[in-house]
């Protein structure tokens, strides 16, 4: 489906900070690793907040005047095949954390220069540096647990 | 927040806001309201009477003098606290105006923010309606000019805004210290009884808003009652004119906001490729049903060939269906008999000799086979003297027209009845100037297709499109919503 209106890409946005948020949210029951535990408590927290700002921008930067049609975005580029992670270990959570961070990244990006309202545009781009900020965090994390188990390459990036 | 995906459901029947309450008209008439995109009735509407009108002017007379003591940073008070509540219900008020309106989500949400935007705008009252003062006229003498409410104000509404254009007027009206009574339009009602609720919440003191639905009786109702000291209105040229006679018969402050047909001119060295969504939403947006809609696409000079090319792909290309799905670019027309009298306008068109090269005509849209739809049309060699070019279609409807030079295209918007908007597109800075500084109508846009003031900046046109003297919002309308009485004192 293309995202080829303001509601539409900002009600793709909202939907995609949500499934990050929950699944912090639900995963942090599951994590036994403590530094992986906090990390997903703080971008549960972080999710929340991006959650509410997306709501927001969504209310408060729809210009009647500037509605104009956008093009060269799909859904199709930043949906992710849903994974079962009820026997997941803190490898697994990590390596899905790694997959929703670098999504909404690549999303935040690509959005920020598409879109033509410049407030929206400057809101992704915060949010994406948000994300790339939190994807060195796993990423590092995720490095440590390589050189652990003596592992090359454990996390991959989607 | 949630994002309720369904409003409403069932037939609602609905009800007056007079003095506080929920009441009953007194009518047995009633009206239907429809659903566009489904094509299926949603509610009933009464269509009220004079009498149901005298109730809620009376409320209102009643309520005034304590409101008009109030002091302005209290009145203001009640808009902070309606901002707020209408931020909350936002999502819902948008929704509920696309079922029963038909414009897209986006739209709608783009409509209620600038309904919000104007009360955000009053809230600015203890500057806005300061008056002015000059000591000393004469020897030992001071004079100040004050600006007073003056009494009962009242808004007949338009169909295609059913939750901004009240807010072009009310909240200003209210702010300054004067009562007011809505009347919606009959077919779409729904969006401002979701808006009352809301009011209702938020405690205003009895009787300082209402609401009185209805048709022809209410309008009459209002126009002709002695105790309402003005009245705005905005809707179709023919109605604007007999609501700014039949105030000035009663003595009336009155604004009465017009139709329009818009010129949009496209110079040889417009960005065409970088504008075009921009124009595409200028015709498009809303169905066509506003009165800053492109209507008419004038090329200038040599751009015809590749405007027409461009125009064209990019019209066929708009995703039309129910505006509830997000990603739907532009929804149906507000009702059959509408769609209908657009219909007629593309038969005229083809019976005139406009070339058809996009018809929208038998659009079929997948789900909604009842639905009131009428695909992006294009009429090109459309010449100056068809209907296409000078009678407003309020519809998908765009005229394609070719001119040699600005002076032309300038030529084709002063023989316009109306003078409501006009837009251009160019990247050649005294071309632009030209152009604003002689185009007759009062909205202008450059570089952009809907040419729409913002709260703090005054709407209305010019000629066949306004009567009246004071346009809606800006800071004018205070002027509008109150008196200057002069006051010469000589204490010495």
């Amino acid at each position: 489906m293309a995202l080829s209106t303001f509601g539409a890409i900002m009600g793709f946005a909202a939907e995609m900070v949500r499934e990050t948020e929950t699944f912090y949210k639900t995963m942090l029951r599951k994590v036994e690793d403590p530094v992986l535990r906090e990390v997903f408590r703080v971008l549960a927290e972080e999710e929340a907040k991006n959650c509410a700002l997306m709501e927001r921008t969504r209310r408060e930067n729809v210009t009647e005047m500037i509605l104009e049609p956008v093009a060269g975005l799909h859904q199709g580029d930043y949906e992710i095949a849903a994974a079962e992670m009820d026997q997941a270990g803190d490898a697994d959570l990590l390596n899905r954390a790694l997959i929703l961070e670098e999504r909404a990244h690549r999303f935040f990006s690509t959005v920020s220069d598409k879109i033509p309202l410049p407030e929206v545009g400057r809101i992704f781009r915060k949010a994406a540096q948000r994300k790339e900020k939190s994807l060195i965090k796993l990423k590092t994390l995720g490095s440590a647990y390589s050189d652990a188990a003596g592992l090359d390459g454990f996390v991959k990036s989607p | 927040m949630a994002f309720p995906q369904e409003p409403m459901s069932g037939i609602k029947k609905i009800k007056n806001y007079i003095n506080g309450e929920w009441v009953d008209s007194e009518t047995r008439e009633f009206g239907d309201v429809w659903c566009p995109a489904t094509g299926e009735k949603i509610a009933e509407v009464p269509f009220s009477t004079a009498a149901d009108v005298d109730q809620a002017v009376q409320a209102a007379k009643e309520a005034f003098w304590d409101w008009r003591c109030t002091p302005p940073l209290t009145r203001a008070r009640y808009l902070f606290k309606l901002k707020d509540l209408f931020e909350n219900a936002f999502e819902d008020i948008a929704r509920t105006l696309v079922t029963e309106e038909g414009k897209t989500i986006d739209e709608s949400r783009g409509e209620v923010r600038r309904m919000i935007e104007t009360v955000e705008h009053a809230t600015g009252v203890t500057t806005m309606m300061t008056g002015y003062n000059l000591e000393d006229i004469a020897q030992g003498i001071d004079c100040t000019a004050e600006r007073q409410p003056i009494g009962v104000f009242g808004v007949i509404a338009p169909f295609n805004f059913p939750a901004m254009v009240p807010w072009w007027f009310l909240p200003y009206a209210v702010v300054c210290g004067n009562t007011y009574i809505v009347k919606p339009s009959e077919q779409v009602p729904l969006t401002q009884t979701r808006i009352f609720e809301i009011i209702d919440e938020c405690g205003f003191p009895e009787g300082v808003i209402n609401m009185v639905h209805g048709a022809r009786e209410a309008v009459n109702g209002m126009l002709y009652h002695p105790d309402i000291k003005g009245m705005s209105f905005v809707g179709q040229s023919a109605t604007a004119k007999y609501v700014y006679k039949a105030c000035g018969e009663t003595g009336k402050r009155v604004q009465a906001l017009g139709g329009a047909k818009n010129f949009v001119l496209i110079m040889p060295d417009a960005e065409l490729d970088r504008h075009m969504p921009s124009m595409i939403t200028s015709f498009y947006g809303c169905a066509g049903e506003r009165c800053l809609s492109g209507s008419v696409l004038v090329a200038v000079g040599d751009v015809y060939e590749a405007l027409k090319e461009k125009f064209v792909r990019a019209a066929r290309a708009l995703n039309v269906g129910n505006g509830l799905e997000e990603g739907i670019q532009m929804g149906p027309v507000v009702s059959k008999k509408h769609q209908e009298k657009v219909l007629g306008y593309i038969e005229q068109g083809i019976k005139e000799g406009a070339k058809l090269i996009l018809d929208g005509r038998n659009i079929k849209v997948d789900g909604y086979p009842k639905g009131f739809f009428i695909g992006p049309t294009v009429f090109d060699e459309v010449l100056p003297d068809m209907t296409l070019a000078k009678e407003e279609i309020f519809g998908p409807v765009v005229a394609l027209m070719r001119v040699g030079s600005l002076d032309e295209g300038l030529k084709l918007i002063e023989n316009s009845e109306y003078g409501n908007a006009a837009c251009l597109y160019t990247t050649n800075g005294k071309t632009a100037r030209e152009f604003k500084y002689r185009a007759g109508a009062s909205m202008m846009g450059i570089n952009l297709g809907i040419a729409a003031p913002m709260s703090f900046f005054p709407f209305g046109g010019a000629k066949g499109s306004f009567f009246g003297d004071i346009k809606g919002h800006g800071r004018e309308i205070i002027q509008f919503f109150t008196d200057t009485k002069v006051v010469i004192q000589r204490w010495t």
